[in-house]
């Protein structure tokens, strides 16, 4: 699944070659597309630092932040969707820590207000209800909103961490043939 | 406990990803990692002590 775009014109710089693969891998679980590319331990040090940053987030929050909201809307899917994220566009940030916010999709599709819980998951990950909310808001001294600032920036970080996965670190290491020794040295590139 | 007790997993986090997405070298990753970590520190302590002196004169 690689393919291979043009460098900025510099010969030195090998060309990139794109794995869209581990980027997807490094979207479902942060770092695993790194450790699938023989990178281990930068791959564990994403998904140890990301899982943290979004847990910690997500636990600050009464793990009651981490939703897609309904905002009653009762058009198609998309319309929908698209309502409701603008509503409250939160999730399109923690929608990019990959599965662990799955459990928030599932509990939108199935999203049903007469009933207490959705079917898989229970009240994991389930809008509350507007009262719960504000109750959340009032009581818990800003933690609950703190909390859901940082589950957004572990999903947004996480976007950084899947174009790494995709097309290497911004400033690639290239070897540097010394003339005047034939040792080989590294140095960063920006490409 | 103050909201801000929570600030340090912010920075460390954002600053060792945000490397790591520059660098491979971990000594780069460490050293970009720490000035990262110090700016963001800087400008939050200036932020804060700006706001706290604001509360205090007016």
């Amino acid at each position: 699944m690689a393919s291979t775009s043009p460098n900025s014109g510099n010969p030195s710089i090998p060309p990139v070659h794109l794995d869209f693969l581990a980027g997807l891998l490094s979207y479902l679980i942060p770092g695993l597309g790194q450790i699938k590319q023989g990178r281990v331990a930068k791959g564990v040090v994403f998904f140890v630092a990301l899982y943290a940053l979004f847990f910690y987030g997500w636990s600050l929050g009464q793990r009651k932040n981490v939703f897609l909201a309904d905002s009653g809307d009762r058009g198609g899917l998309l319309s929908r969707l698209g309502n409701d994220l603008y509503y409250r566009p939160h999730f399109a940030g923690q929608f990019f820590i990959g599965i662990a916010a799955w459990p928030a999709v599932a509990q939108y599709i199935n999203f049903d207000d007469k009933k207490d819980e959705g079917p898989i998951f229970g009240r994991m990950m389930r809008a509350p209800a507007a009262d719960e909310i504000n109750r959340l808001q009032r009581e818990e001294s800003k933690t609950w909103d703190l909390g859901w600032v940082y589950t957004v920036i572990a999903g947004v970080l996480n976007i950084l961490v899947i174009y790494d996965a995709i097309a290497g670190p911004a400033f690639r290491e290239v070897a540097i043939k010394d003339e005047s020794s034939p040792a080989t040295k590294t140095e960063a590139a920006a490409v | 406990m103050s909201i801000y007790w929570h600030l340090p997993i912010l920075i460390v986090v954002v600053s060792i990803v945000y490397s790591a997405t520059r660098f491979d070298n971990w000594g780069m990753i460490f050293h970009e990692a720490f000035r990262w970590g110090l700016r963001m520190s800087l400008f939050l302590f200036g932020i804060g002590f700006a706001l706290y002196a604001l509360s205090s004169l007016i």
